[in-house]
């Protein structure tokens, strides 16, 4: 009897067991946070690697590329990027125009009406001013709160200075208005807008959510694909926006994957799980490069050699010249063998104040005469040099190549030593190396961007180079709006920079290699590494 | 009146349950989520049953509490390393202005001295709190274990299962047939296991089973990543349980033929016992305390492969993050992980020492 009753309970706890068990899913199932899956077809699904976990979805807080690649498909600012213009200027985007006074001091945009949120509500001017003033919050603590320090007394809110916000230099005189005021004339303004930093945000759906709201089902956006799924650490799934103002993407829904290893993610590639790969091993070059897939763009990124100008021999401009003279930066192209453009300027191609002559050329034999006028006739007894990067196998390669051409060209012996990346920018800061390697890659594609880098007084410069004309150069191109003029002061700053003073060696622009599958058409491969897929065609 | 068999029934039942969950995993359903709590509340009893039936109750409490100690060394030491360690957590390539800098600070309470960090971090792991991440913004640490820890579990659990089920057999086996080709054989196997690293053995078995090199008929038959249904498992699981099969290969080997010239096997061959029963019945049990003791360690060995496993075929665990951390100065993360690590090093030890007196009813745990 007691083993009948064992049997059935054992029967039929097996059986609710049986029932509740769900099947797994299968590659293109993708389970959202609802407990329903969706089927993304293969035939409107573009997958592609996002390498790791985006750190946050909430754009006035993430400051990593990652992040953006997700956050710029599900949102859209005031103005975005034509990269059909060559020196990259700007389109309309949720402000239709835009026009400056008071010598580019005063900004005024009108709005796009009709655009709606993905709950339905309008978008206003209101919710532009609500972005700016949760990015400067103190207690938001964004990294990219500085992005809008140049707005009269948005720098004091985010000290906590100033409590109110409204005595900050923006307002919305009607819903689809909004003026900005600036601290002093700004004629590159704009492009600001284009970062992830200063899009919208609904602060009643910030507040209603806390942390949680840039989780699927809280997070509300306005661009052209919407949040549909996302497993940490796994997948984001991204669904069409089917209320997206602008022209609808032709793909239904993009799968983004996290695979940290790039082989890994080649291999993927291969077995048809991936439509793109970006972002290549540059050992690997050689033979990716014969494949059709293969695509490679020059991006908006200076790899460059800076010098402590405060220790000798470098605190010597004319030990600085002799170094710049000796580096062939084609010999350095040659060696990595993917497309880089050698540098001897400041600016980047493709950017407006690009000079392909500015600079100290490939010269070895004037090197040679600048070390003996600098006081070194035999070159052998310079101090040893020690050049610094951080861990990277490229880094090492091409601090190999220079460390060589240094030997041969001028004959003087260098050191290498690579640390830990963030124990090497902590030894940056501390001036440890006489020569290291940096780069930069743009906020946003205007010379200020990376003149900036290197004034007297910018955290930026590792070099400890200070040169008043440069710095008082620069404050005027940032104010200047006639393009022509800026670019005069431009180019003069250049020449201080890389001819005159020589605190940095341009080495090379740097260029995004990629496999893009042969069905996938008008892959965003552009300049700024902006990935947004709303153009993207899968046949 | 026969006593109710309550060790029997809960350690089967525990068996039983595991068997199950492997079950449902591996012909692809999601195990339900009310399975988990009756698994662990399954194990609890079990465990509890088994410390108070073997009288080991003080002998738990004491490793439980040295437990707690070493724990408390790990978290203090990871805290001072992770100090002293040049580079802070928000020193990216674009330099921060100080203001921005402050505000950050202040929010993770950075801007309090060492000392009162410190005293905070005890106080709030001491309730359980492990923080929030600095990298992974608004995600707590806890949030961040709870997601990947199961996936690198699973993946850890099958690689160990498949090193046991593996390893023993081949061990049995060569030892058999000590000193002729097979045992060569097996043995070569074995010693290719722990001799080749993880990042060789993953990236051979793809080019062989995903790629089809060199026998193409192999192509398409694997997947070379990810971790989405059982056949995805397979080469992850592969590539990391190699190492201990063939460790336990070895080992069990060597037992094997140690336990064989024992005087109670050659009773069993007198009493006319076939070979086959006398390996299975009367040897196997008595030589698998040396590869008892090996395994505290090789589920160490486990959790480390895990990282570079996790990475070559893009598993959604926690291995990576104890790497990435370290490189983000993402403190609390560094931490959380280090300790979930040590803890389940900690307890996976314990349950091995516990195992013992199971196998071998001589040894006395005091």
């Amino acid at each position: 009897m007691q083993n009948k009753v064992l049997r059935a309970a054992i029967v039929c706890l097996s059986l609710v067991f049986i029932t509740s068990c769900t099947k797994k899913g299968q590659d293109v199932v993708v389970q959202l946070a609802d407990g329903t899956s969706v089927k993304a077809a293969n035939n409107e699904t573009l997958r592609v690697n996002l390498t790791t976990e985006p750190p946050t979805l909430d754009w006035d807080k993430s400051s990593d590329t990652t992040s953006s690649h997700v956050s710029m498909n599900l949102m859209e600012g005031l103005v975005e990027y034509d990269f059909n213009d060559k020196e990259l200027g700007l389109k309309p985007s949720l402000a239709l125009k835009w026009e400056s006074s008071n010598s580019a001091r005063t900004w005024k945009f009108t709005l796009r009406q009709g655009v709606k949120w993905t709950d339905g509500v309008e978008f206003t001017a209101q919710h532009v001013i609500d972005g700016w003033k949760r990015l400067l919050d103190p207690a938001t603590a964004s990294q990219y709160a500085y992005s809008m320090f140049g707005i009269k007394n948005a720098e004091e809110f985010s000290q906590g200075k100033i409590k109110d916000f409204s005595q900050v230099g923006v307002s919305a005189p009607t819903p689809y208005e909004l003026v900005v005021e600036l601290k002093q004339s700004m004629a590159y303004f704009p492009y600001l807008l284009t970062h992830h930093a200063a899009f919208p945000i609904r602060a009643d759906v910030v507040k209603k959510h806390g942390d949680k709201w840039t989780e699927p089902g809280n997070i509300v956006t306005l661009g052209p694909f919407k949040l549909a799924a996302w497993q940490h650490d796994n997948q984001i799934l991204l669904e069409r926006n089917d209320s997206y103002y602008g022209e609808k993407p032709s793909i239904k829904y993009v799968l983004m994957y996290m695979i940290l290893e790039q082989a890994t993610a080649i291999n993927l590639f291969d077995s048809g799980k991936l439509d793109a790969v970006v972002n290549l091993p540059a050992t690997e070059l050689r033979s990716l490069k014969k494949r059709p897939e293969y695509k490679e763009l020059g991006i908006l990124q200076l790899y460059y050699y800076g010098m402590n100008t405060k220790v000798p021999p470098m605190n010597n401009v004319k030990v600085r010249k002799a170094l710049a003279h000796a580096i062939d930066k084609k010999r350095v192209v040659q060696m990595l063998d993917g497309g880089e453009i050698p540098m001897s300027s400041w600016i980047p191609p493709g950017m407006f104040g690009y000079e392909a002559e500015r600079g100290l050329t490939f010269d070895p034999v004037k090197a040679k005469e600048l070390l003996k006028q600098a006081g070194y006739p035999d070159p052998s007894k310079l101090p040893t040099l020690t050049i610094g990067f951080n861990t990277n196998e490229n880094h090492q390669r091409i601090a190999e190549n220079i460390q060589a051409q240094l030997k041969e060209n001028l004959g003087i012996n260098v050191e290498l030593k690579n640390e830990e990346w963030k124990v090497y920018l902590n030894s940056l800061t501390t001036g440890t190396y006489p020569l290291f390697r940096f780069g930069w890659l743009a906020d946003f594609p205007d010379p200020h961007n990376f003149f900036s880098l290197i004034t007297g007084n910018s955290d930026n410069n590792k070099t400890f180079w200070k040169n008043a004309e440069f710095d008082t150069l620069i404050s005027q191109g940032a104010s200047e709006s006639d393009k022509s003029k800026r670019r005069d002061i431009y180019s003069r700053a250049q020449k201080i920079l890389v001819e005159d003073d020589v605190p940095v060696i341009p080495i090379l622009a740097s260029v995004q290699h990629a496999l893009v599958s042969t069905r996938t058409e008008n892959f965003p491969l552009n300049a700024m590494d902006q990935r947004i897929y709303k153009g993207v065609k899968l046949k | 009146m026969s006593r109710f068999p309550f060790g029997l029934v809960l350690g089967w039942g525990l068996v039983l349950l595991i068997l199950v969950a492997i079950g449902i995993d591996l012909s692809g359903f999601e195990i339900p989520s009310l399975y988990w709590p009756t698994l662990l509340a399954w194990t609890g009893v079990a465990l509890a049953y088994a410390i108070i039936q073997q009288g080991v109750l003080v002998y738990v409490t004491k490793r439980l509490l040295e437990a707690i100690f070493v724990l408390w060394v790990i978290a203090t030491l990871t805290f001072l390393l992770l100090r002293f360690l040049p580079g802070g957590p928000f020193d990216e390539e674009k330099a921060l202005p100080p203001e921005v800098k402050a505000n950050i600070e202040r929010k993770y309470g950075l801007h309090e001295p060492v000392p009162k960090q410190y005293v905070n971090y005890l106080i709030k792991i001491s309730q359980g709190d492990l923080g929030e991440s600095y990298k992974y913004i608004g995600r707590s640490v806890t949030d961040i274990i709870g997601e990947t820890l199961p996936v690198s579990a699973q993946m850890g659990f099958y690689s160990l299962l498949l090193a046991f089920l593996i390893g023993i057999p081949i061990g049995v086996f060569a030892a058999n047939r000590h000193n002729t080709g097979w045992d060569s054989a097996a043995m070569i196997f074995a010693i290719s296991g722990v001799a080749l690293p993880s990042f060789m053995v993953g990236p051979l078995l793809v080019m062989i089973f995903s790629f089809g090199i060199p026998i193409s008929a192999f192509a398409g038959l694997l997947p070379p990543a990810l971790w989405e249904t059982p056949i995805h498992y397979i080469l992850p699981v592969v590539t990391l349980g190699v190492r201990p099969a063939g460790i336990i290969a070895r080992m069990m080997r060597a037992s094997v033929l140690e336990v064989i010239k024992a005087d109670f096997v050659r009773t069993a061959h007198a009493k006319g016992l076939s070979q086959t029963l006398v390996l299975y019945k009367h040897v196997l049990k008595n030589s698998l305390i040396p590869v008892l003791t090996i395994s505290g360690p090789l589920i160490a060995g486990i959790l480390s492969g895990s990282f570079v496993n996790e990475i070559i075929f893009a598993v959604p665990g926690m291995g990576k993050h104890l790497i990435q951390s370290v490189t983000n100065r993402d403190y609390p993360l560094v931490l959380g992980i280090t300790l979930v690590y040590a803890a389940l090093l900690v307890f996976a030890n314990l349950i091995v020492d516990l195992l013992y007196v199971v196998v071998d009813p001589r040894i006395k745990l005091s």
